[in-house]
């Protein structure tokens, strides 16, 4: 489905991203996992053409998009939900969530927004609220809402826990499993190695902008590396 | 003073001001949705004079018709000058000094340009609407009247597709955040671009309305954009319904002062004003109400 290959991307003279290869199949959840500027939101805005690769390959469904403009993603069925939600500040809620789907026709946005309402409930009570003095949680349903609004078959989640309660951190996690039960992949960047590899079917390790290590969720999180430095447990000889 | 004086002394300000805030909020839209200075904005007005004074004076086309190809002319060329100075500029990483120094160059270029083509001399546009209009003693120039009722529909239009129509929300979606804008597959390139037109448009209104109480000549749209710029920073960078209230707010004063000090000092009572603004509240009198 989607499929990043050799991708390089630079800002500026500083190469960021080193050949990373990474792919998503229809229906998973893929997670990114890494340190703090180790290019995982990187690679979601290479994935979304939203930071052009130097090199290399980012296709959906074998259809090569890394020279292909950003607006184009969301007819493909591919949509992001940015860090720190970004939302149109001074926009309502209920624009905002339209313009998710500004690239489809008004009727299947309507039938959308009504899938999207009762998958998100919480958001009613505050359509016509400005989008900017909702708190935290509230903005990431809106951007959540918002990404589905493309109808996407991929959805990217930018550190989707950034700066939310532990509390709204279980709602978070349990709307994307329902969006993924609906047959919605998801690939999401998060540094907190436990939850990233625990929700999801397959996982990434980044450091300093390489893919160090890959495997199935059980798997990244039994990995000796990943237990010593990520989640700080040290092995015991028996 | 007198009631009557008082009144008119409203009037004329309420007038100039239109002109201020046409010119200010095209300059505010553009700023806002790209954070783009645009320092060609005055070059835009000069050209729509030559464009009134040809069409309306020298081809002798009835002035709406005049108006209305004058100003689908400035738009094109705001458009086209986006597309080709300023668009290229903004992939780069160092955008922001290279765009000021593109438009500062272009703004050169068009007047040197205006004086190698029409010359040095100053052309009078005659008045489009003759007459007086007289309300108890108030007396004020129809010409001058239909300034202020014109520039006050131009600028409604514009709120009007700014708030209300499906062009206007990802206008404003692209001023508040370009990047999330695009990647819910707006086109932010083409918003800049139609948003550079349409502050086009707002100038060219401005200059037509203005052309036949100050003449056309190469240097016309100068003090304009000074003037521009000042009601954008009064108004908070970027706001498009600040800049129309701060264009009227100076209109106001420039015209209190004129009456109470004198006509050389009523520029400087204004700057005053501006620099007592940037003061007391640096991010302008009605910051974060953008586009």
């Amino acid at each position: 489905m989607l499929r990043l290959e050799g991708v390089n991307v630079h800002y500026g003279a500083t190469r960021v991203l080193w050949d990373v290869a990474m792919e998503v199949g229809a229906g998973e959840i893929v997670a990114i996992m890494g340190p703090n500027g180790s290019g995982k939101s990187t690679v979601l805005k290479a994935a979304m053409g939203l930071k052009k690769p130097s090199s290399g390959v980012v296709s959906l469904d074998n259809e090569e998009l890394q020279n292909k403009s950003a607006t184009l993603r969301p007819k493909r069925g591919m949509s992001i939900v940015l860090e720190r939600r970004r939302l149109f500040p001074r926009m309502s809620v209920e624009e905002n969530v339209m313009l998710g789907a500004y690239t489809r026709k008004p009727s299947e946005a309507r039938e959308t927004f009504r899938w999207v309402l009762d998958l998100l409930p919480e958001i009613k009570p505050h359509l016509n609220a400005t989008a900017g003095k909702l708190s935290g949680g509230q903005q990431q349903m809106v951007a959540i809402a918002r990404g589905l609004m493309a109808n996407p078959r991929v959805l990217l989640m930018d550190e989707p826990f950034l700066g939310l309660s532990p509390a709204m951190v279980k709602t978070v996690c349990s709307i994307m499993q329902m969006i993924n039960e609906r047959g919605v992949a998801i690939l999401f960047n998060e540094q907190n190695a436990k939850l990233s590899f625990s929700m999801s079917h397959r996982g990434y390790l980044l450091e300093s902008g390489r893919v160090v290590l890959s495997g199935s969720g059980e798997e990244m999180l039994d990995h000796p590396e990943v237990r010593r430095v990520y989640l700080g447990i040290r092995e015991t000889a028996a | 003073m007198s009631a009557t004086q008082f009144i008119e002394l409203i009037i004329n300000g309420l007038i100039t001001g239109s002109i201020y805030a046409l010119v200010g909020s095209g300059i505010a839209l553009v700023y806002g949705t790209t954070r783009v200075l645009n320092f060609a904005h005055g070059e835009l007005m000069m050209l729509a004079g030559y464009g009134v004074l040809l069409f309306a004076v020298t081809l002798g086309w009835p002035v709406l018709l005049a108006a209305l190809a004058t100003i689908l002319i400035v738009m094109l060329l705001g458009a086209v000058i986006q597309r080709v100075t300023i668009a290229p500029l903004l992939k780069r990483e160092d955008w922001a000094f290279n765009v000021v120094a593109a438009t500062i160059g272009l703004s050169i270029f068009l007047q040197s340009a205006a004086q190698l083509i029409w010359g040095e001399q100053f052309q009078g546009v005659p008045y489009f609407f003759n007459g007086v209009a007289v309300i108890g003693e108030v007396r004020m120039p129809w010409q001058r009247i239909a300034i202020f009722l014109v520039a006050l529909g131009v600028m409604g239009l514009c709120a009007l597709v700014l708030y209300r129509t499906r062009l206007g929300r990802i206008i404003r979606a692209t001023a508040q955040d370009a990047e999330a804008a695009l990647a819910v597959g707006i086109p932010s390139g083409l918003v800049h671009t139609a948003v550079f037109a349409i502050s086009a448009a707002l100038a060219g209104t401005g200059a037509i309305l203005l052309s036949p109480l100050v003449t056309v000549s190469p240097w016309m749209g100068a003090s304009y954009l000074l003037k521009g710029f000042a009601v954008v920073i009064l108004g908070g960078l970027g706001s498009f319904g600040g800049a129309v209230a701060a264009g009227f707010l100076l209109g106001l004063i420039e015209s209190f002062s004129v009456a109470f000090v004198s006509t050389e000092w009523s520029n400087v009572v204004a700057f005053l004003f501006l620099i007592a603004v940037i003061w007391a509240r640096p991010e302008g009198l009605f910051a974060g109400r953008g586009a």
